[in-house]
């Protein structure tokens, strides 16, 4: 800690962090990519005898590999489609319009952070038993959707305010219409953090192992859940490290896109910080 | 306070209802599967039928949870689980914070990416990942082997697997919220107080520690909600039995076919959470306000 307040001192503290960091979090992620790679790797030997690529095709020559492909795909596809056209218009409400219990409405979808999650999917459980829903596509949707709404209507809604009303009353006062406003100024100036929104629900949603888990397996199976079922109960290492290596590709897009919004003050704070 | 006041000004004042239909959909989408299933869990678990046909509340779902020992013990390993990994959270991110917090070096962006780089990896990744480096044969035993020490205990499937994958899980976001508090540390107090001659840990103890509680109980908060229900950690990585109560209500709602029971341990684990969790919702929405 001595060093921690010095500027110009080399930076020891900075190097310890980096060097336990580097071996906590990059290592566990490396072994999993060799594996990935890896023909054959036998005890006790410290790296593999055969490196290759035969297990990327016994894996995508699995039937369960691609339905769950295309399971994962469709809901996460299906849920953002539902939740961007639900939430945007209610974001723009909440940004631009004054109606009654706005206050009150918009802190209502913070409701679900205050419970423990799995509990409140588990409640959410018993009233999908009641309907039917359990197993079935369209409840992993349902429970999937409320999951997405908190970010995708406050993070438009700021975006909203963001947007420079000066441009669209310049442009109001020269005869544009409403939605030639909304279209030519709006969107363009609110754009990129909209997308960015929608990209986070969309990657939250394929990612989202609980709520399918509990509403949708065995019937509904997500590529997270197959990836469950492979740990559990598959004797070849390789295919959970190419399915891993697959399916860290949309986080993968992820990171390329939101690190700045990450590392920016602004999402910490979203976060209560 | 007006709805101006909190969530940002709107400026044509004129009151406009339809608004109220735009929000309509996603509004009562959360009073149907947020707001209602958690009132309902209540209801159905309190207020039974008896054989004459009558309604009587009852509370004998929560007996049988408070005076089944795989119950308690479950309970307990969850409260053991969730205590632990917010210490050492706290413990790990504390100087991971105060560090990038001060110091604007070459080295302090790449430990700031890598703390927040467990966000962008999916916990099941991490669990297949933790499998094969501290499982048995993993890599740490072939790395023990190859210098000739004998292999470890491997925390797989013992109470340590959850706790070592949830804090690493964490990290990023408790950093983040730990150093957007530190945010609020001037350097100028810290100059003021080394001026007069404060060490190290009289800096932080007295300049630094008060002014970032809030956070600290934010960070805290976060963490236990997350952790208290997690599922797939430890339905991965953690042991059989006893288990935590995300497995566990999963598997009673699943395999044992008990949905009452299930949604009985939900509401407990409700209760035991709702300080931090309005805590922490009422933090997020003071922020949101501001």
């Amino acid at each position: 800690m001595a060093a921690t307040l010095a500027y110009r001192k080399l930076d020891w503290t900075g190097i310890v962090l980096a060097a336990v960091l580097t071996l906590v979090i990059v290592l566990p992620l490396v072994v999993v990519g060799t594996w990935a790679f890896t023909n054959v790797w036998r005890y006790p030997s410290v790296i593999p005898q055969e490196f290759g690529l035969r297990f990327w095709n016994q894996t995508l020559a699995r039937a369960d590999v691609w339905s769950s492909i295309s399971m994962s795909l469709t809901l996460s596809f299906t849920v953002t489609a539902l939740s961007a056209a639900i939430c945007l218009p209610a974001a723009y409400a909440f940004a631009r319009l004054d109606f009654p219990g706005r206050n009150l409405l918009f802190f209502s979808f913070l409701a679900g952070h205050a419970f423990p999650k799995f509990g409140l999917l588990v409640a959410i459980a018993g009233i999908f038993l009641q309907l039917n829903l359990i197993g079935t596509f369209w409840g992993v949707v349902l429970i999937q959707l409320v999951g997405t709404l908190l970010f995708m209507i406050w993070i438009p809604v700021a975006a909203f305010q963001a947007v420079d009303r000066r441009m669209e009353e310049a442009a109001r006062d020269v005869g544009a219409s409403p939605f030639r406003v909304f279209w030519s100024i709006t969107l363009p100036q609110a754009g990129p953090t909209i997308a960015a929104a929608i990209l986070l629900s969309f990657v939250g949603t394929f990612y989202e192992t609980e709520g399918a888990w509990l509403i949708g397996a065995p019937q509904v199976r997500t590529l997270p859940v197959l990836m469950i079922s492979f740990i559990n109960n598959q004797p070849v290492i390789q295919y959970g490290a190419v399915l891993s290596v697959l399916l860290w590709v949309p986080s993968f897009i992820a990171l390329l896109f939101a690190r700045k919004v990450v590392n920016s003050g602004s999402f910490a704070r979203g976060f209560g910080g | 306070m007006t709805a101006s006041d909190q969530i940002g000004s709107v400026t044509p004042v004129r009151r406009r209802p339809y608004g109220l239909l735009l929000v309509a959909t996603p509004v009562l989408l959360v009073a149907w599967l947020v707001i209602w299933p958690i009132i309902s869990a209540v209801i159905q678990t309190v207020w039974t039928t008896t054989p004459q046909g009558q309604g009587a509340v009852s509370l004998d779902t929560y007996s049988f949870f408070f005076s089944d020992g795989y119950s308690l013990s479950n309970l307990s390993m969850t409260l053991w689980t969730t205590g632990v990994c917010a210490v050492l959270l706290l413990v790990v991110c504390l100087p991971i914070a105060l560090y990038l917090r001060f110091s604007n070096t070459r080295v302090a962006v790449y430990v700031q990416g890598l703390a927040i780089f467990p966000m962008f990896v999916p916990s099941i990744i991490l669990s297949f990942a933790f499998i094969r480096v501290l499982g048995p044969n993993g890599t740490v035993d072939l790395l023990l082997n190859s210098v000739g020490l004998p292999h470890i205990r491997s925390p797989y499937l013992t109470p340590w697997g959850p706790v070592i994958g949830l804090v690493w899980d964490n990290i990023p976001l408790t950093v983040l919220i730990l150093l957007s508090g530190l945010g609020s540390v001037s350097n100028q107090a810290v100059e003021a107080a080394r001026d007069v001659g404060a060490g190290t840990l009289a800096l932080l103890w007295h300049i630094i520690l008060p002014r970032i509680s809030n956070s600290i109980l934010v960070a805290i908060s976060f963490a236990v909600l997350g952790i208290f229900s997690a599922f797939t950690l430890p339905y991965i990585l953690g042991p059989a039995a006893p288990e935590m109560m995300g497995p566990f209500m999963q598997r009673t709602f699943r395999e044992l076919l008990e949905p009452k029971t299930a949604i009985t341990q939900a509401v407990v684990t409700f209760g035991f959470c709702i300080v931090f969790g309005l805590f922490y919702v009422r933090s997020v929405a003071k922020n949101r306000a501001a």
